[in-house]
């Protein structure tokens, strides 16, 4: 049924995705639990059956309690981990803005880590070069560019991967509970910057417990409990399902 | 892989600098390590032990066997945790997990080569003459890369889900050097246990490297042979199980 037609970026066919939860981390530890005939492996069915399309400069808010299975979603758009059965097809470059900072190496000084970090988001040398200065404006930390990043306070490690994850020029953009980055003047100009990319004809898939911005931003609500979807359409509606239910 | 070029050489240089960074001798370190552990190897084997015949002098001889099993050693141990440590980028963003241990394994060349100046200075104070044969240690080195390129994808994707492997796979290390001619020559082994250097790749290269290097002379085409098809095999195997399971990296880091 769903296909990739036309302009829709995202489509989940019958998804379901299990994983397991191994309770040991070691060779040591199963082969006791082995001998005492312990649970090894737990599965966890995350998704159940999700069917779902998302268009072409859509904003989409995904909420849902935590081990909803939203994370999960986003892994699978972000082709980071595959789906148990099912289909599910992305086209267009994927660019996450979840835990900002990941690709980070505290060793290196800030400007390194913009090369490495714009690399690991699949950006070219030549394109960095060009929009470095940009994006060591966005993040206001010029004066400590060339220090570790080790020295930096979480506040400027979060404006500096932020800042680096922004250009990379996205079709669809996940973004997981990121808005806390900063004080408050820069967090309005990362909304400001979302607004951007939302004109722009940005896809964006937004995970976030908290309702008042995804009333804001979003103009549709896919909302998950216990891997299921329970509802995907209209903002207000979904949001008053979600409260009424937790 | 081409498509990813960028992304191998910056994380390249990520490795490299960040170890060159956070060591108070940096580079030096690298050259430093396996030159003294030469330096005390050869004490212990040509002055006490008393090693002997092996038409170079014992120190060079050591040197072209340890540089390679360093590199060895080096780039499991690197790889096999390089999964673990990079889990945050696992559960995020796609690209190819390969790039991670290739980008390792060529940090570690890096390393390969840097000690490998020594090796120069060794063959000047002992005097062992330079001569053509001394490049066909290019394609030995690549069938060792590629050998190695194979078991650290096997073992960096086992060690994600069982994370003692890395300690198992340690004690395995150290057997496996008193296996392979490093500190003693295959004639020191008893003639009808000598096949078993036949089956170890790593004996193979090390055999290969003394041949072009110290022997001056064409390497043994037939072990080589036997070592690139070992090499090839685990490589396609390891692939094969590494492309498999990526799927679940995110899920288990």
């Amino acid at each position: 049924m769903s296909e990739i037609t036309g302009n829709s970026v995202v489509s989940f066919n019958s998804v379901d995705k299990y994983f397991y939860l191994q309770h040991q981390k070691t060779l040591k530890e199963l082969v006791d639990a082995l001998f005492k005939r312990k649970r090894t492996l737990e599965r966890i069915h995350a998704l159940k059956n999700v069917s779902l399309t998302i268009k072409r400069g859509e904003t989409v808010g995904v909420i849902g309690k935590n081990g909803a299975g939203k994370s999960t979603l986003l892994k699978l758009i972000a082709g980071v981990s595959s789906p148990t059965s099912g289909k599910v097809e992305v086209c267009g470059k994927v660019s996450p803005l979840i835990e900002l900072g990941a690709g980070f190496h505290p060793e290196l000084t800030g400007r390194e880590n913009i090369f490495l970090n714009g690399a690991i988001l699949g950006l070219k040398e030549n394109y960095i070069k060009a929009k470095f200065n940009e994006i060591v404006e966005f993040s206001e930390i010029r004066k400590f560019i060339d220090i570790p990043v080790k020295y930096y306070s979480s506040g400027m490690y979060m404006r500096l991967a932020f800042s680096v994850a922004i250009f990379v020029d996205p079709e669809i953009l996940l973004i997981d509970e990121i808005l806390a980055v900063g004080d408050i003047a820069f967090q309005e100009k990362c909304m400001r910057k979302m607004e951007e990319f939302k004109i722009n004809g940005v896809t964006i898939v937004f995970v976030s417990h908290s309702m008042a911005n995804v009333e804001k931003f979003c103009s549709r609500i896919i909302y998950l409990k216990e891997g299921k979807v329970m509802w995907d359409g209209e903002v207000k509606e979904g949001i008053k399902r979600y409260m009424l239910e937790s | 892989m081409w498509r990813h070029w960028d992304l191998i050489k910056n994380l390249t240089s990520r490795e490299i600098k960040a170890r060159y960074k956070q060591s108070f001798l940096g580079f030096f370190w690298i050259i430093l390590n396996p030159f003294c552990q030469m330096l005390i190897m050869s004490f212990v084997f040509s002055k006490i032990m008393k090693v002997q015949n092996l038409g170079v002098p014992y120190p060079i001889f050591l040197y072209t066997g340890l540089l390679p099993w360093m590199f060895f050693g080096n780039s499991l141990g690197s790889s096999m945790g390089i999964l673990v440590g990079n889990g945050s980028l696992l559960k995020k963003i796609y690209f190819p997990r390969e790039i991670l241990i290739l980008s390792t394994l060529l940090a570690k060349t890096f390393d390969f080569f840097l000690a490998s100046i020594i090796f120069l200075f060794l063959m000047i104070f002992f005097k062992v003459p330079f001569t053509g044969f001394m490049f066909l240690f290019i394609p030995i080195f690549l069938i060792q890369f590629l050998f190695i390129y194979g078991l650290s994808l096997f073992l960096s994707a086992i060690n994600l889900f069982y994370r003692d492997v890395q300690y198992l796979f340690d004690l395995v290390l150290t057997l496996w050097f008193y296996l392979t001619p490093i500190i003693y020559s295959v004639e020191f082994f008893p003639e009808k246990y000598r096949f078993i250097f036949k089956f170890n790749p790593m004996s193979v290269f090390i055999n290969a490297y003394r041949q072009v290097l110290l022997g001056r002379n064409w390497p043994s085409w037939s072990s080589l042979g036997i070592g690139l098809g070992v090499s090839l095999m685990v490589y396609l195997v390891a692939y094969k199980i590494f492309k498999k399971l990526e799927g679940t990296f995110a899920d288990v880091v």
